[in-house]
């Protein structure tokens, strides 16, 4: 079935599942089948900021008086979230964009793309203010061994959806051969790919950003980085949001009544789906017993971190109907909570409690005696 | 003295929240020294999705988190009653 940019048929959006029914046609938001994406649109609109209204440049002194372990988490973290946000910023709009069906969820994937697009573009932002050349930084993402064994991971249920769904929108279900190799491709199939990514996907914003997170916000905590912080908890709110989207997502599928298929796929491929986010969890362990190779940081080690990892799991696994798998009940580390308070994420320097800000600023007390030459 | 509603957690002691809606409900339960869960604070990220068993809420913001039969998000709701509750 080949996609078509305007698709003349006449269905009712109304009645279309999220995806594999009619290709969109009218960007039309009057009426919605599910009308939360349109709601999230909204949300993550409110939230728009740009990296370059934070102010990094105190960032400079404090990672210079960074140890050599410090700095190995500091930037290890930095590639590591530059390699999501770099998949994140195009996989839903390749993958999901040519199958879905309804206005408003074909609206939300790109709005959700777009704003990772920023996060991105902040961390070039943050790189530049650290050293004159960070191109050495961004080359080490594609060599780095540790780094390329998630992206793999990472990508793997992206690709194979993406590649699977070519291959029906051009030849159609069938036994299709290509290169010697014969995919069986049916709707029902790709539908199985689909509940994967999207369980992967979920997984990635659930979990994997919090080993980097946590990192960030103790330095932090210590007021150090704290531009590079302003802007991870900028990021930390919209991940929380979009995160909140695959969770509708697989939730509609389960209990809702969008397509009585992915019902049943959702059933089938339980074990498979807790396969993913266990081995996205122990990915992280072992992304945090990396970062802590040449040494640990104060306020933070691997095993606390492995226990948070593990605290954050259980509540994410609740969320999409898996059971907790993990005995980790309470928070470890409860500072983390405060940064990911969206009420106190703020984008104006004056506003915000960051001590670069402070220094810097003018004295503002005036008291009775400066004006004691002061005639009319 | 304001009138109160009567909320059971975690099957820990009961425990009194204010009834008139000043207080949400996660923020009543922390100050009641219950240890919370929370990230976002406005409904959106699901983090303090809780189990009610028992009794009535209402919600003073539009919840963005999916929300299953039976789970309410402490966060952007007030007691209406006495409730039964896991967090």
């Amino acid at each position: 079935m080949r996609y078509s940019t305007f698709n003349q048929t006449n269905a009712n959006p109304l009645g279309e599942p999220m995806f594999f029914g009619n290709p969109v046609n009218v960007a039309r938001y009057d009426q919605q089948r599910h009308s939360i994406f349109e709601k999230l649109i909204e949300k993550q609109l409110s939230f728009f900021w740009r990296p370059e209204e934070v102010d990094v440049s105190r960032d400079r002194v404090d990672f210079q008086a960074m140890t050599d372990s410090e700095k190995h988490i500091f930037i290890s973290n930095l590639k590591y979230q530059t390699l999501l946000d770099s998949v994140q910023g195009r996989s839903p709009n390749i993958a999901f964009l040519p199958i879905v069906s309804l206005p408003e969820l074909e609206t939300w994937i790109e709005t959700w793309s777009f704003s990772e697009t920023i996060h991105s573009r902040s961390y070039t932002h943050i790189l530049r203010n650290l050293f004159s050349d960070p191109g050495k930084v961004f080359d080490d993402i594609v060599m780095n061994d540790q780094i390329c064994r998630r992206a793999t991971d990472i990508s793997r249920y992206y690709d194979d959806l993406i590649f699977h769904t070519q291959l029906w929108q051009t030849h159609g279900e069938g036994d299709i051969t290509i290169d010697d190799v014969t995919y069986h491709v049916t709707v029902r199939e790709l539908k199985k790919k689909l509940f994967l990514c999207m369980n992967s996907v979920n997984a990635l914003e659930a979990i994997r950003f919090y080993v980097s997170f946590a990192c960030t916000f103790a330095f932090a905590e210590r007021e150090m980085m704290e531009g590079n912080s302003k802007i991870i908890r900028l990021i930390a709110r919209d991940e929380n949001l979009h995160l909140t989207s695959t969770q509708h997502i697989l939730n509609l599928w389960q209990y809702g009544d969008d397509d009585p298929e992915m019902k049943e796929i959702a059933e089938e491929l339980r074990e498979e789906a807790l396969e993913i986010f266990t081995s996205a969890v122990e990915q992280e362990k072992q992304w945090a017993a990396y970062l802590f190779e040449n040494g640990s940081m104060i306020g933070l080690n691997k095993e606390i971190l492995c226990q948070y990892v593990e605290y954050i799991a259980n509540l994410r696994m609740q969320a999409i109907g898996l059971d907790p798998q993990y005995n980790q009940t309470s928070n470890p580390l409860p500072w983390m909570n405060k940064y990911l308070v969206s009420d106190n994420v703020q984008v104006a320097p004056q506003e915000a409690e960051i001590s670069s800000y402070l220094v810097g600023q003018i004295d503002s007390e005036v008291s009775a005696g400066d004006f004691g030459d002061f005639d009319l | 003295m304001s009138e109160t509603f009567k909320v059971r957690v975690n099957q820990l002691p009961v425990i009194e929240v204010p009834a008139d809606g000043s207080q949400s409900l996660l923020e009543a339960l922390e100050a009641a020294g219950i240890e919370t869960r929370y990230h976002c604070r406005t409904g959106f990220c699901g983090a303090c999705r809780s189990k009610l068993h028992e009794g009535e809420v209402e919600y003073v913001n539009d919840p963005l988190a999916y929300i299953r039969p039976g789970e309410v998000l402490p966060c952007i709701c007030i007691a209406k009653s006495d409730l039964i509750l896991d967090h």
